[in-house]
């Protein structure tokens, strides 16, 4: 039953005009950053190695696929979230609005089995999100840019990576990244829960997005105790991949954090959901 | 009468310094003179504070006078100087003085040192001093110092090339100025900058071994002209 509920939730999504709005802003914004690149991505790489090349030369193709994914991922990770709420923060709230819900828990199916459902479904569609990003971000502009060594600017310096060396931390950065998404996901499917319309839980798992970042960005003491067990510090851990060595104890960490998030933020979404008014 | 005497002869002994200067030199040069091209297979190796990459590949191609092109398949870091300034500094013998200066071993070798001061106000080179095997007349360590990128010291080291004064290992090393990084693009924004406020290490080092020279092949021009 969870299983075909699952796949009710999901014809829900794609029925949805919303839903394409996502992936046809992923794909448009990718294009224009890609054509950008094609046109000007001298200037924009010399602005980041123009420091070093006082004394030293990078030779070499700097400007390949590689990094254009990477500059990709970067620029549109901070985004998603928004793509992402706009679908899932409906879920509950949109079915509440149209009047749907009553009929959806006459269905012989529990209620925390339709938090699940909606749930995975809204999972599903992040995870496809994810992909298409992926997709386009590494195969189309390793297609136009063909492959490379890549150099990632952190906070610390230049990390130069070699081309063999690249595919599985992007894979693995991806498989992050989503955790990362999913957890949005799931805040706007609780936060779903507690509204009666969809703007509400939309707006404010961004306003808690940007909160968060915000908090975490500043290098404040008093907010140093709560950094870690802020999601939005984890966000970006999909990065961490592209160091060297790669720090996996932190990523691990980072994963934790974020599942955590998930089990909390479902749980709290069933029991919402379980002790709400359908019937008023 | 006296005064004139001293004078006569420190301008002697000047001038034998300088003329002993310019015929080291001239060795090195006429020897460098020999190659009108190669190709090498360059192996690079950095350690540059605030640069982290790998060993790397690349083939040099160099050509008389000043041709000069590096072909990678990745990224390969080398310094902006070193290579072909001081070759090409040298074959004009009007528009530098030398002088002669002490003896000094180094890697086991009795070396010479030259100071190269330009005449002129226009080359970049303000000071070059370099340490000349006088027997193989290789140079075995240079200091260069010009306008534009400060100061790069390097270290010769010799194989079967020696003599066309070509050599098997070129060890540079460079004065990092703080590199900036720009924030914007150093997203990582949740990383704290606090902590990293370490004393910089401002000198790095860039170790290149050269090997499989193939030396007057007669190498086309359009190997320098055409991308990669």
């Amino acid at each position: 039953m969870l299983l075909k509920n699952t796949y009710n939730e999901f014809i829900k999504i794609l029925s949805k005009p919303r839903s394409y709005l996502g992936i046809g802003a992923l794909t448009l914004l990718v294009g224009i950053i890609i054509f950008a690149m094609k046109a000007d991505g001298r200037s924009i790489i010399s602005f980041v190695t123009s420091s070093f090349e006082q004394t030293l030369t990078f030779n070499g193709d700097v400007l390949n696929g590689n990094l254009i994914a990477f500059i990709i991922l970067q620029m549109l990770i901070v985004h998603i979230p928004l793509l992402v709420a706009l679908v899932t923060g409906d879920l509950i709230s949109g079915e509440a609005a149209m009047g749907t819900i009553r009929m959806l828990a006459t269905k012989p199916i529990s209620r925390t089995n339709i938090v699940l459902s909606k749930f995975i479904a809204g999972a599903m569609y992040t995870l496809f999100l994810t992909l298409w990003l992926g997709f386009f971000a590494l195969f189309v502009s390793r297609q136009i840019f063909g492959t490379g060594d890549l150099i990632v600017l952190n906070s610390d310096g230049l990390v130069i990576l070699q081309d063999a060396d690249v595919l599985w931390r992007f894979g693995l950065g991806f498989c992050v990244a989503f955790l990362a998404l999913l957890t949005v996901s799931t805040l706007s499917i609780a936060l779903s829960a507690f509204a009666e319309n969809s703007i509400g839980p939309i707006v404010s798992t961004m306003a808690i997005i940007i909160l968060f970042t915000i908090i975490g960005s500043l290098d404040v003491t008093v907010f140093d105790n709560i950094k870690p067990f802020l999601f939005t510090t984890h966000m970006a851990s999909w990065r961490s991949f592209f160091e060297d060595p790669v720090p996996f104890s932190s990523i691990i960490q980072s994963i934790i954090i974020l599942v955590v998030h998930n089990i909390v933020l479902v749980a709290i979404a069933v029991y919402k959901f379980n002790k709400k008014d359908i019937t008023s | 009468m006296k005064k004139f005497f001293i004078l006569l002869i420190i301008s002697i002994q000047f001038g034998g310094i300088a003329q002993e200067a310019n015929d080291i030199l001239s060795k090195v040069v006429t020897k460098l003179n020999t190659v009108n091209d190669y190709t090498v297979t360059a192996t690079v190796k950095a350690n540059v504070p605030m640069i982290k990459i790998l060993p790397s590949k690349a083939t040099i191609y160099f050509k008389q006078k000043d041709k000069f092109k590096v072909v990678s398949k990745g990224i390969v870091i080398l310094p902006k100087q070193g290579f072909t300034e001081i070759n090409t500094f040298l074959a004009n013998k009007k528009s530098y003085l030398a002088v002669a200066g002490d003896t000094t071993k180094i890697s086991g070798v009795l070396t010479k040192l030259i100071t190269v001061i330009p005449n002129g106000e226009s080359s970049d080179i303000i000071l070059a001093k370099l340490w000349i095997d006088t027997k193989r007349s290789v140079i075995m360590k240079s200091q260069i110092t010009t306008k534009s990128n400060g100061s790069v010291a390097t270290t010769y080291s010799y194989g079967d090339n020696v003599t066309y004064g070509l050599p098997s290992q070129l060890v540079f090393e460079i004065d990092v100025k703080a590199f900036k990084l720009p924030k914007s693009v150093a997203a990582d924004i949740n990383k704290s900058t606090v902590e990293k406020k370490t004393k910089p290490n401002n000198k790095g080092v860039i170790t290149i071994s050269l090997t499989d020279y193939k030396v007057n092949t007669g190498l086309s021009d359009a190997v320098f002209t055409k991308k990669k």
